[in-house]
């Protein structure tokens, strides 16, 4: 090491799996980090995953040891329900605005759950993509952390809001809180904001958000996870009839010049990790993936080739051109053309998984000046960088794995920024 | 150190509703004569947080507070690295998930406050590890490819010292025989650059590099790594901090695909024969140096192919979309079929199959059956899966196989070794296959002077990589870290980051190290075995058994622990049968003690008693989760995390039973091809010696049903209640220990 | 329905000859679009008269890279596209399939290939229609295009189609009663009229 002597923190943008890898790599090699995340908790979208591919295994295991590692190391601080507002000044001497949203929860909260017994308004579950409901007095979900309530604001101002402050025993409800801004000096900044679903209801033809039973492939994962909203069983939303015969819809969105150009990499794997989810819940379950080309690269294709062999799964090529519903039974009618036998596609289903790709979250004008986006609106890291680096998916649609690599070098990219002066 | 505990009780979250406080208050002073013992209402306050400090400033060292799980306040609780705290959790597993004011909630909450005051007792503060020798900062580079030569420069920038090692007499790797890159943003081709990239690394003051040189030894361990290396015959030593080996792929061997015409027609080529013609200037036939109109590219050649390589090589349609490019700009006129099982171009790089469409490739789906010449042309026969029909494309110049990658470790053939005695499938001399993973068989690239091998150890088709998802750069030798694509097939751009990130850990495992502490997965822990050398019987089984290889052997097999290799697992403490391996704040006798801590009701009292030794990443937080969220399980089971239940001692079990405990359960991770277990094989090892202890206790005429493994992942909470009541169930069968009361 | 899989299958494997796509992507009106085809089928299943067709658009695309010329070019598919745009508007590789399917349809009728017998029955019928409304009407075209082949066909056809008709007459999808003339119908045909005599009459 050169001098050993760092003082400049690194200000990392987003707690999910990039942002918290990023951050704790730099922290374990000495640096201080500041992690600022706009959920009320950390960890990002894996959390909401049931299953990683193509081990088949729990997010939270990997997430629990990255929050160990934040707990014992006095390096990262961080913060919750925070958003970057603003940056000056230059590589190594940046001033930054952290825009704090009230929780009106403050850090006395031991999570006992008494505000929540009697809170009686119930919200949509951001966390289950509002498939079900939660007390506006909440834990965000049971891996949260840091493990601490969150009150919803539709309750803020209400003679219930003033109930629920006064069941807490430990004062920790604080219903005058506000929205506040924090200056704070950063030497560098790792954008890890991360990605959104692509907003599939711009796909017209394909019903999403006015069928029922047409989901995206991340609200999937909330079915399938034994601690969602309908306790693992693939339920479809009209009727809560569990589904058995489901379509997975491949690039619904990605590589589609009216949409995302770019392939979003991970929704073939994506998919046939989810059809295996739907192989588990009932030995009449079946699954149809409807694709251009399967893209299961390096030993991912292990994975593939174990799906493939399950007899329950198809594999038909063909992008869908049409999803239309019957308003009888809520059952979707899927249109394509099997390209591989030249035969017109009109299949029924219980259930439609759209594919959707990844579209980055989006980086603010003022942050321009010191990052360069390509013609996709991710994250370019070369030489022109001045003090900002991407990591994760804001720099290319990428699985876990892949984000954790790149998270890691941006880490090292920012620890050159503030050892050069 | 002289110890002065003092113990704090919450009554916050319920626990006070649960528990008889004043009775729990008594116990400490009544059986170890504790004196400092406090109630609070809430300890996490500051007011609560002001109590304990002010003990502390009279003296209190061993801070034991019975309140929430560790898993929360952790940062309220920290009161300096030199105090030990030890939390109880009477929340999460007990007042949450347990009936109020009731005999067997409070005789759980006495034994868990016993356990606590026993292992605060039994702890001392870790000294962070620091070896006599001096410690070496700087990173060795292996390979001097584009992903070597990143990771230096990288490391460099950082303002690290880098010894980068290549075999060849000039850096560059594999690009400096292509003519172009196709890179981010996947646009056209770009210049490779290597050379450029050469030139920088030669020119950097911080990189040292040895050209035709090969490592010849590495022996010690992070910051200690001593090296030879050789170079044009003489023999040059070098201390490094840590390792990232960047040693690259070959290319799959084409003479195993006669089928796809290479080696029956000269004008079947492979991608890597195609780059260097173009490299050298002009594409041609080389059966006659004539002219390529038409040529014709198999993609997956030996790639997802279970008789050749049964995975995806990754660049390889990206490749051939960069060498049609190459021949269309050689000649406009030339018609390029490309015949592909999947266009795999992953992200932005679709943008280069946009490209090549654009520029009037023909693509192809399908498969092809035959390969053959006519007439001084070639011909390819298959099916087209689009078409439909079968098709035979005549009049090719050239054919390109696109091979995959094979990563450089892997050896040529299968490794043998001598079969044990009537083992069945050795062959006539008595050896046997096995697979190619333990770091004995990969080609010599490190030659480490390790007891477990010379190399990385590999996953699957010999790739020396991670086996986690969520820690890509963790392979099975500490501060040895793998770059690019030796570490499973990717494309140049991806090797460039991969590289970066590596370096990053590299730097990362030097840090840590010089400050004694542990790298991942217990990042920051000072703690380390001490081998209590007297009492050791060369058995050699932690030396076998370490996931990490950190335990080197002399001639005589006593162990010869390498402190900054180990990850502080206890891996090696479970597995010694003398118990001579112990931590300053995690032993055999600390968990033995908090065994014996346990109060086990008369047999006519009808209260079972069980122990649960439970891995303290997973199981212990599904418990906590379970708690969360009110569920509830058997009173009558006591839970021990442990750092890994490869770290379970058998002589814990003998404790348990010996004590009249009725039965043990052990909780862990998956093992098997997919383990989830933190150390490798922690869990796995657990389970393997613990069927051994079946056999132990049918001799002794207890039944084996008392003790129980259980694999269990962090999400499956829910299942946990059911797990351990069904447990139960089996020990209520089975009736009481008959060595109670001994 | 036209089974595909029948249709232009050659006595021995087909032989690609990229002549055949140096033509159409240098001749045909659009033509050089079809390279960016990555053959996913969106646009066969997008197109209402599918049915009809002996190859869908994305086969089209595939035979033309295979260099069955005259396959495509005396294909009814060519000649049936009725402009809806669906295939156009969904493509992702935003190939202009209306217009690459129109430019096929001109480029096959000046190399000589008239339409066959019912592909130009449907297309005077349209036309007739046209010039009579000024639209099309979906139960009198179908009518008239099943009748024109004489009275039997004409019966048997329309019975295969009736459930369709049913369900989307009950779907508010086709009107019962007949279509009127377009307002202005008689511009209309000046228009038709003075297009038609300046050639660019389409198939």
């Amino acid at each position: 090491m050169g001098d050993g002597k760092i003082t400049q923190t690194i200000l990392v943008v987003g707690g999910g799996i990039s942002g918290l890898t990023a951050a704790l790599e730099a922290a374990e090699a000495g640096h201080e980090v500041i992690i600022v995340e706009k959920n009320p908790y950390l960890g990002g979208k894996v959390t909401q995953l049931y299953q990683y591919f193509p081990k088949l295994c729990p997010p939270n295991c990997g997430l629990e040891i990255n929050f160990k590692r934040i707990r014992s190391n006095p390096r990262i601080r961080f913060f919750t329900m925070a958003q970057l507002a603003g940056v000056s000044g230059s590589p190594g001497d940046f001033e930054v605005q952290i825009k704090i949203s009230p929780r009106y929860v403050n850090e006395r909260c031991t999570c006992c759950g008494e505000c929540a017994k009697v809170c009686e308004t119930e919200i949509p579950n951001p966390f289950n993509f509002g498939l079900d409901k939660i007390k506006a007095a909440y834990l965000p979900h049971e891996f949260a952390f840091p493990m601490r309530y969150v009150i919803d604001p539709s309750i803020v101002g209400t003679e219930e809001g003033k109930r629920v402050a006064e069941a807490c025993s430990y004062g920790a409800i604080d219903l005058g809180m506000k929205e506040e801004t924090l200056t704070l000096k950063a030497g560098t900044i790792i954008w890890a904001a991360g990605w959104e679903p692509y907003e599939a209801s711009k796909i017209e033809y394909y019903g999403f958000g006015v069928y029922p039973n047409v989901i995206n492939n991340i609200m999937m994962e909330r079915l399938a996870s034994p601690v969602g909203p309908t306790g693992g069983k693939i339920l479809r939303p009209s009727d809560k009839k569990e589904a058995k015969r489901v379509a997975f819809v491949q690039c619904a969105g990605s590589r589609d010049e009216n949409h995302l150009a770019y392939c979003s990499s991970i929704c073939c794997l994506a998919s046939l990790k989810q059809a295996n989810y739907l192989m588990e819940t009932s030995p009449e379950a079946a699954a149809t993936i409807f694709f251009i080309d399967i893209r299961a690269m390096d030993r991912l294709e292990d994975f593939y080739t174990m799906i493939k062999a399950n007899d329950r799964i198809r594999f038909i090529k063909s992008k869908i051109a049409m999803i239309t519903e019957d308003e009888a039974t809520h059952d979707l009618l899927v249109e394509g053309e099997n390209t591989q036998t030249g035969e017109q596609v009109r299949e029924r289903f219980d259930l439609v998984v759209l594919a959707t790709g990844m579209a980055p979250n989006k980086v603010p004008e003022w942050l321009l000046p010191y990052v360069g986006l390509d013609e996709y609106g991710f994250v370019i890291n070369n030489g022109s960088n001045k003090g900002v680096f991407g990591a994760g998916c804001v720099r290319r649609p990428s699985d876990v794995a892949t984000s954790v690599q790149d998270s890691t070098a941006a880490a090292l990219k920012a620890i050159q920024t503030i050892v050069r002066r | 150190m002289s110890k002065k505990v003092g113990v704090y009780i919450c009554k916050g979250c319920g626990i006070g509703d649960s528990l008889d406080i004043e009775k729990l208050a008594g116990l400490p002073e009544e059986e170890y004569s504790i004196d400092t013992v406090k109630i609070h209402e809430a300890f996490c306050t500051k007011e609560g947080v002001d109590l304990i400090k002010d003990d502390i400033a009279n003296g209190v060292n061993a801070v034991v507070i019975a309140a929430c799980s560790p898993r929360v306040n952790y940062d309220v609780f920290d009161f300096g690295v030199d105090k030990i705290v030890e939390r109880v959790n009477l929340r999460e597993q007990v007042a949450w998930s347990h009936a109020p004011k009731d005999e067997d909630t409070q005789m759980l909450a006495e034994d868990n406050l016993r356990m606590g005051i026993v292992k605060a007792n039994a702890s001392e503060p870790p000294v962070p590890f620091k070896a006599e020798e001096d410690y070496s900062g700087k990173l060795l580079v292996v390979g001097g490819g584009l992903a070597g030569m990143t990771a230096a420069l990288e490391a460099a920038k950082a303002g690290y010292e880098v010894i980068l090692v290549e075999k060849e007499a000039k850096l560059g790797g594999f690009l400096n025989k292509c003519k172009q890159r196709v890179t981010f943003p996947y646009k056209e081709l770009t210049p490779t650059g290597i050379e450029d990239m050469a030139a920088e690394v030669s020119a950097n003051p911080n990189i040292k590099v040895y050209t035709s040189a090969k490592v010849d030894e590495i022996s010690g361990g992070p910051c200690l790594f001593n090296l030879k290396i050789s170079q044009n015959g003489t023999q040059i030593t070098e201390k490094v901090g840590s390792i990232i080996q960047a040693t690259g792929w070959v290319p799959y061997d084409a003479k195993k695909l006669p089928h796809l015409g290479y080696g029956r027609f000269k004008d079947v080529v492979t991608n890597v024969e195609f780059e260097e013609m173009a490299k050298e200037g002009k594409i041609r036939r080389p059966s006659d140096g004539g002219e390529v109109k038409t040529a014709l590219f198999i993609q997956c050649a030996g790639s997802r192919d279970p008789e050749h390589l049964p995975y995806c090589s990754s660049v390889c349609c990206l490749v051939s979309l960069k060498q049609a490019t190459y021949l269309k700009e050689q000649d406009p006129e030339a018609v390029s079929y490309i015949l592909y099982k999947d266009m795999r171009t992953i992200a932005q790089a679709e943008d280069f199959y946009r490209k090549a469409q654009r520029d009037g490739n023909i693509f192809i789906r399908g498969s092809v059956e035959a390969v053959g010449d006519e007439g001084g042309k070639l011909y390819v026969a298959g099916y087209d899966e689009l078409l439909g029909e079968k098709i035979k494309i005549e009049g090719i110049d050239l054919v390109v196989l696109a091979v995959g990658m094979v990563p450089a470790s892997k050896p040529e053939a299968v490794p043998k070794i001598k079969a044990p005695e009537g083992a069945p499938g050795a062959d006539s001399e008595g050896m046997i296959e096995v697979a190619a993973d333990s770091g004995f068989f990969a080609n010599r690239t490190l030659n480490l002077l390790y007891r477990q091998g010379p190399e990385l150890p590999t996953l699957r088709y010999g790739f020396p990589d991670s086996h986690f998802i969520c820690f890509p750069y963790e392979t099975r030798r500490t501060g040895i870290y793998t770059a690019g694509c030796i570490r499973r097939p990717m494309e140049s751009y991806q090797a460039e980051e991969d590289a970066v990130g590596a370096a990053m850990k590299a730097i990362q495992c030097i840090e840590l190290t010089m400050r004694g502490m542990a790298v991942h997965p217990r990042a920051g822990d000072m703690s380390y075995p001490e081998f209590f050398m007297q009492r050791c019987t060369q058995c050699k089984r932690c030396t076998e058994e370490c996931p990490f290889g950190a335990i080197n052997e002399d001639e005589k097999a006593n162990p010869l622990p390498q402190p900054t290799r180990c990850r502080r697992c206890g891996v090696c403490m479970g597995a010694c049968p003398e118990r001579i391996i112990s931590f300053k704040n995690y032993s055999v006798p600390m968990i033995g003690d908090m065994i014996k801590a346990i109060h086990v009701p008369e047999e006519d009292e009808g209260k079972p008693r069980v122990v649960a030794l439970i891995c303290e990443n997973d199981a212990y937080p599904a418990l906590d989760m379970a708690g969360i969220k009110r569920m509830s399980w058997s009173p009558y089971i006591r839970f021990i995390p442990v750092r890994c239940l490869g770290s379970v001692n058998l002589v814990w079990i003998a404790d348990s039973l010996s004590r009249g405990i009725d039965g043990i359960i052990l909780l862990g991770c998956r093992h098997g091809d997919d383990y989830q277990c933190h150390f490798i094989k922690g869990s796995e090892l657990a389970n393997v010696r613990l069927s051994k202890v079946a056999e132990t206790l049918q001799r002794l005429a207890l039944e084996s049903d008392r003790v129980r493994y259980v694999e269990i992942g962090i999400a499956d909470y829910h299942k946990l209640p059911g797990i351990l009541d069904d447990f139960m169930k089996v020990i209520e069968n089975v009736g009481p220990n008959p060595y109670k009361g001994w | 329905m036209a089974d595909p899989k029948k249709k232009g299958k050659a006595e021995g494997p087909v032989s690609y000859d990229p002549s055949f796509s140096k033509e159409v992507f240098e001749k045909v009106d659009y033509g050089e679009k079809i390279k960016m085809c990555m053959q996913c089928g969106v646009c066969a299943a997008s197109c209402p008269l599918s049915m009809v067709m002996d190859y869908s658009p994305r086969k089209i695309f595939a035979l033309i890279r295979a260099g069955k010329r005259s396959e495509v070019l005396s294909s009814k598919a060519i000649m049936l596209c009725t402009s809806c745009y669906s295939c156009k508007v969904r493509c992702p590789r935003k190939v202009p399939v209306v217009d690459v399917m129109h430019g096929l349809a001109n480029y096959a009728l000046k190399q000589g290939y008239v339409p066959r017998e019912e592909t130009a029955l449907f297309g005077r019928e349209f036309w007739k229609q046209i010039l009579r409304l000024g639209r099309i009407d979906e139960k009198d075209l179908p009518r008239r295009y099943f009748f024109s082949k004489g009275i039997i066909p004409g019966i048997k056809k329309s019975m295969e189609l009736a459930d369709m008709g049913i369900v989307l007459m009950l779907h508010k999808r086709m009107k019962l009663l007949p279509e009127r003339s377009v307002k202005g119908i008689k511009e209309l045909r000046k228009m038709l009229e003075k297009a038609s005599a300046m050639g660019n009459g389409g198939a």
